[in-house]
C-alpha cells in the first residue's frame, strides 16, 4: 500500500475492496509519509487526509463534474463539486415518502442548493445518501459551477 | 386594498404591471428596501439567528413570517409603481395554468432563462446566487411533481396548527405538513433557483408563497383566525404568538398578522 495514493484508497474503500481497518492503516501511513495533498490549497478546500477513511467516501465524475464526498470528517459529512465546497447542514425532519408509505422522522442533510429537499445519509439503508445528494446538486447546477456563497455554513 | 387574484384571472395588463413593478424594485429603493433586501432576509432567516430562534422556516412562525414578508413586498411594489391596486397574484399549482409564459414570468422552464421576461437582457439580475451564472435557472418538473388537489385537501384537514417540538419533525401539525408536503415540494418542483436558499431570485417564489398564505387563510377561516401556537411567550427557540418576528420589528408578531382583513388585502 506504500505507493497507493489517496484516490486509490478512496476508490478501493468505496468498492469495499479493503477492510475499514486496512483503510485506517493506509490513511495513517500516507499521512506520515507525505504532506496531505491539497492541504491549505484554496482550490481544494477538503484537502488533506482524513484520520479515518470511510468505505462510503467517493471521488468520481458525474455528468462531467468531479464530485468528492467524505463522511464524518471532523464530525460531519463534507462535499466538493469540481473542488468547490458545498456546506452541508444536518436536520432532523419528517419524511413523507412519495409512494404513500407511512411518514417517519429521520436525519436529513440540506445545503444552499437542495434547501427544501433533505437527503438521508447513514451507514445502512441510505449509505449512498451523500452521493445521491451530490448528484442532485449537479443536476441543479446544470452547466454551471458552485458559487463561493455555497460554502457558507448555516445552522438550523 | 389589494385583491389578490389567481394567475388564471389576471388580465395581460395586470401581468405586465406586476412584472414591471418587480423589475423597478430591483433597481429602486422604496420604504428603505429594494428587491435584494428580500433575498437577504430569506437567506439570513433561514438559519437560526443570534436569538437562537428559527423565524422563517421549520418552525411555527413559518406562515406568519412569510405573510408579513409578502405584505411588505406588496406595499413596496405599490409604492414603486405608484399603483395602489397592484397585488401579489397566487399560483394554485394543483391546476393546469402555468405562470411560466412569455407574457408573464418567462416561458423557459428547462435551464437558463436567457431571453424574454426575467432574463438579463430584459433587466433581471441575480443576487447571492449559489449557482455561478447570471441567468435565472428553472428545471420545472425534473426532480419533483406538483402536489395534487387531494394532497392539499389532506393537509387542510389537520386540526392542530402546530405542537411541540415545534420543528420539522412534528407529524400532527398543519404547519409542518404544509411546509413540507406543499411548500417544500413546489420549491423542488420548479427547481433551479427555486430549489436554493436564495429562492426569491425567481419571481415565482411570491406566487407560490401567496398560494401558501391563501391556503393558511382558508384554514384559519375554517379553524379559527386566532389559532396560532405556541401562545405562552416562554417557548424556547420559537416565536410565540405575541413575540416579534425578526427582521420586521416591534409589534410584528404572529398575532398581529393573523387577520388579513386588517393587513389590507383579500383573496379573490
Amino acid at each position: 500500500m506504500a505507493k497507493t495514493n489517496r484516490r486509490d484508497v478512496l476508490r478501493y474503500g468505496a468498492a469495499g475492496a479493503v477492510t475499514a481497518a486496512t483503510a485506517v492503516v493506509a490513511g495513517q501511513e500516507l499521512a506520515s509519509a507525505e504532506p496531505p495533498p491539497g492541504a491549505g490549497d484554496p482550490k481544494n478546500p477538503l484537502g488533506g487526509l482524513k484520520n479515518v477513511l470511510d468505505p462510503r467516501d467517493f471521488d468520481e465524475v458525474f455528468k462531467g463534474k468531479k464530485i468528492r464526498g467524505l463522511h464524518n470528517q471532523r464530525g460531519r459529512n463534507e462535499l466538493t463539486i469540481n473542488n468547490r465546497r458545498l456546506a452541508l447542514t444536518e436536520i432532523s425532519t419528517l419524511f413523507v415518502p412519495a409512494d404513500g408509505s407511512p411518514p417517519y422522522v429521520g436525519v436529513g442533510w440540506i445545503s444552499a442548493l437542495n434547501h427544501y429537499d433533505p437527503v438521508e445519509i447513514d451507514s445502512s439503508r441510505n449509505r449512498e445518501g451523500l452521493r445521491k445528494l451530490a448528484r442532485k446538486v449537479v443536476d441543479i447546477l446544470g452547466d454551471y459551477e458552485l458559487a463561493d456563497g455555497a460554502a457558507d455554513e448555516h445552522g438550523h | 386594498m389589494a385583491v389578490r387574484k389567481s394567475i388564471t384571472a389576471m388580465t395581460v395588463a395586470e401581468k405586465t404591471a406586476f412584472t414591471n413593478a418587480m423589475r423597478q424594485l430591483k433597481t429602486t429603493s422604496v420604504n428603505g428596501r429594494n428587491y435584494n433586501w428580500y433575498i437577504d432576509q430569506h437567506v439570513l432567516y433561514f438559519s437560526r439567528t443570534s436569538d437562537n430562534i428559527s423565524h422563517a422556516h421549520q418552525s411555527p412562525s413559518f406562515f406568519p413570517w412569510h405573510r408579513e414578508y409578502m405584505r411588505l413586498l406588496e406595499l413596496d411594489l405599490q409604492t414603486v409603481s405608484g399603483n395602489a391596486n397592484l397585488f401579489l397574484p397566487y399560483w394554485d399549482w394543483t391546476g393546469s395554468a402555468s405562470p411560466f409564459t412569455a407574457d408573464f414570468l418567462g416561458a423557459i422552464t428547462n435551464g437558463s432563462v436567457s431571453s424574454g421576461n426575467f432574463s438579463p437582457s430584459w433587466g433581471w439580475s441575480l443576487y447571492r446566487s449559489s449557482i455561478q451564472t447570471s441567468f435565472l435557472q428553472r428545471r420545472v418538473g425534473q426532480s419533483a411533481s406538483r402536489p395534487t388537489a387531494a394532497t392539499v385537501t389532506n393537509i387542510q384537514s389537520y386540526q392542530v396548527y402546530d405542537q411541540s417540538p415545534w420543528n420539522s419533525t412534528v407529524s400532527n401539525s398543519y404547519r409542518n405538513r404544509g411546509e413540507i408536503e406543499l411548500h417544500n415540494r413546489v420549491h423542488n418542483y420548479v427547481g433551479g433557483h427555486m430549489a436554493t436558499r436564495e429562492a426569491p431570485n425567481d419571481p415565482v417564489f411570491w406566487l407560490h408563497h401567496c398560494n401558501i398564505d391563501r391556503l393558511w387563510w382558508l384554514w384559519q377561516s375554517s379553524r379559527g383566525i386566532d389559532t396560532y401556537q405556541p401562545r405562552t411567550g416562554f417557548t424556547a427557540g420559537v416565536v410565540d404568538n405575541t413575540e416579534a418576528m425578526r427582521p420586521f420589528g416591534n409589534g410584528r408578531t404572529p398575532s398581529a398578522v393573523r387577520d388579513i382583513t386588517l393587513l389590507g388585502y383579500s383573496y379573490a
